[in-house]
């Protein structure tokens, strides 16, 4: 009876959905990964999206741990298992998908309330949509040193980044977030938290409504994401600095190489060495 | 001949295939030399891979670390897949690019800094393949731990090799029962393969409800079983945390490795002063 009492759920039920989202999100976001996408014309139609799943599970169970299992499943099955971790840039991803899902979570009451359910799986998506639109733009802008002389950039990627975030909202997250979870929500309500040993949600078990200290966490989290982006403007900084040391750069050079030679050398007798130790033990 | 071209990358691109090379990737190259180097050495490698390229703006220390990198990507013997998927994703993201900014009247100017982003892009993406797809994730995770990643993530990764074939397999399965069941659109005329590839769309919606069913059941049985075996406590334990860590030695190999990489390095700067 203890196991069944509230909705917001004991450790190990945490944990359940912590691993029942990233099984799922992951194994998803690899087919997205693997399916070709195809374009017409301009208009690219990527199943860009399977955020129905964390969004459903969200609504259904605790948010935060299907967010953080929904984000961590994308990393580890479509970013590590196949070699793709792009470093600083999955941070962002990580961040925003957490915080997207975890805001849609936490904005459905009552999930057999199909409006309610239909705002917060749109509102979540496009806010996943938006900050890593916005992201995006700033990573061109810093990456590309002089971004701002380079003829028809500046436009090519606002209207590219513009572009793709109407399209990424219209098409995949109408057909593929906003359509799948008005289905799923209320058919999987009240069938699937028992599975997990808990009471489905209602007005009295749910967290209760979007503050401002939610707002507040998501904001500095996604100033944070920004930030690890952004990590690269100091990129000109560095290049200054290198320009300074001009005059001896040659023969700070010659040193590094001289010093590798040495390192490599070393290596390799002592390798040898410890070979013929063993041999001879 | 068009029709058999589709064939033939339809018989590619089956579940089977996808399952074989996942698990290829994970555990099919366990004797390469870059699999049997210390991942903690590896993720301090491709620390500076990943991150350094970004920060600078010199084509030949860029150019460099491209090779580098391509060398220790075939080293690792990462499977095929991958590979096409990388090349894939360099391109859409600074090719479709490139094309646009043509189309808002760039010249041929703008093919110099694009080019340069590729590389960049190129470079972080191979450093990242050759890491995370030449070490076994066991190892990998092991190496993560070291860094003092949460618990977590170790996890995960762990878990994620281990369920994937069994849920890829499900899925599979859920999917072939809806085709027997179902009874697809004509697809013949344009309109009906719009309707057709709705249909399909519609059925993969659909199988994620039982999978989410039976994945919720599975999910409590994992937890109910780590559980009995202490996992939330041994997870924040030191003394476990060292058990498992034990097994990591760095060794000659290691050093050798990280040296002959800053030779190279090195003497790609030196190149750079002198020209």
């Amino acid at each position: 009876m203890e196991m069944t009492k509230t909705q917001s759920a004991t450790q190990s039920q945490k944990l359940m959905v912590f691993v029942l989202t990233m099984a799922l999100y992951g194994l998803a976001t690899l087919f997205t990964e693997l399916i070709p996408q195809f374009q017409a014309g301009i208009v690219e139609f990527s199943v860009e999206y399977f955020l129905f799943i964390p969004l459903t599970l969200a609504m259904l169970f605790d948010p935060m741990s299907a967010a953080l299992g929904a984000a961590t499943g994308e990393l580890v099955f479509s970013e590590i298992m196949l070699g793709q971790f792009g470093g600083l840039g999955e941070l962002e991803k990580f961040i925003t998908v957490t915080i997207g899902v975890y805001i849609a979570g936490r904005m459905v009451k009552n999930p057999q309330n199909r409006k309610m359910v239909a705002v917060a799986a749109i509102t979540g998506t496009a806010l996943q949509l938006l900050m890593g639109t916005v992201i995006d733009i700033f990573k061109v802008q810093f990456a590309v040193s002089d971004f701002e002389a380079v003829a028809g950039l500046p436009e090519s990627v606002f209207a590219t980044e513009g572009f793709a975030f109407l399209n990424d909202l219209l098409f995949s997250g109408i057909l593929f977030c906003l359509l799948p979870t008005m289905f799923l929500v209320p058919k999987l309500y009240g069938k699937m938290e028992p599975l997990l040993g808990m009471r489905p949600r209602d007005g009295k078990t749910g967290l209760g409504r979007i503050n401002v200290k939610v707002l507040l966490g998501a904001a500095i989290a996604f100033a944070a994401a920004a930030g690890a982006e952004l990590l690269a403007e100091s990129g000109t900084a560095l290049v200054d600095w290198e320009a300074s040391w001009a005059e001896s750069q040659t023969a700070i050079a010659v040193a590094m190489v001289a010093a590798g030679v040495v390192a490599v050398l070393a290596l390799i007798v002592l390798k040898a060495k410890a070979g013929k130790r063993e041999k001879a033990a | 001949m068009n029709k058999k071209l589709s064939e033939n990358v339809l018989d590619k691109f089956s579940m089977d295939f996808l399952r074989n090379q996942v698990l290829k990737n994970a555990y099919g190259n366990n004797n390469t030399v870059i699999a049997q180097l210390d991942p903690r050495i590896l993720l301090l490698w491709y620390l500076f891979f990943g991150l350094a390229p970004w920060f600078v703006h010199q084509l030949w220390f860029l150019l460099a670390s491209f090779l580098l990198v391509l060398v220790t990507t075939k080293l690792a013997r990462v499977a095929g897949l991958v590979l096409f998927l990388f090349a894939v994703g360099v391109f859409s993201q600074t090719g479709y690019l490139l094309v646009v900014s043509l189309l808002f009247g760039g010249d041929a100017s703008t093919v110099t800094p694009l080019l340069v982003l590729t590389l960049k892009v190129a470079t972080c993406s191979l450093a990242s393949v050759t890491v995370f797809s030449g070490l076994d994730p066991d190892r990998l995770s092991n190496g993560l731990m070291w860094y003092g990643c949460p618990e977590r993530l170790s996890f995960s990764i762990a878990y994620a090799y281990r369920v994937l074939p069994m849920l890829m397999e499900e899925f599979q399965n859920i999917l072939l029962s809806y085709r027997m069941r179902g009874n697809p659109p004509d697809s013949d005329t344009l309109w009906g393969k719009v309707k057709y590839l709705c249909y399909q769309v519609k059925v993969i919606i659909h199988a994620f409800y039982p999978l989410m069913l039976n994945t919720a059941k599975r999910a409590r049985t994992t937890v109910e079983a780590l559980e009995i075996k202490g996992y939330r406590y041994a997870a924040v334990n030191k003394a476990v945390k060292k058990m498992k860590l034990s097994t990591l030695k760095v060794g000659y190999n290691d050093f050798l490795f990280l040296a002959l990489s800053f030779l190279w390095m090195a003497v790609a700067m030196l190149v750079s002063t002198m020209l």
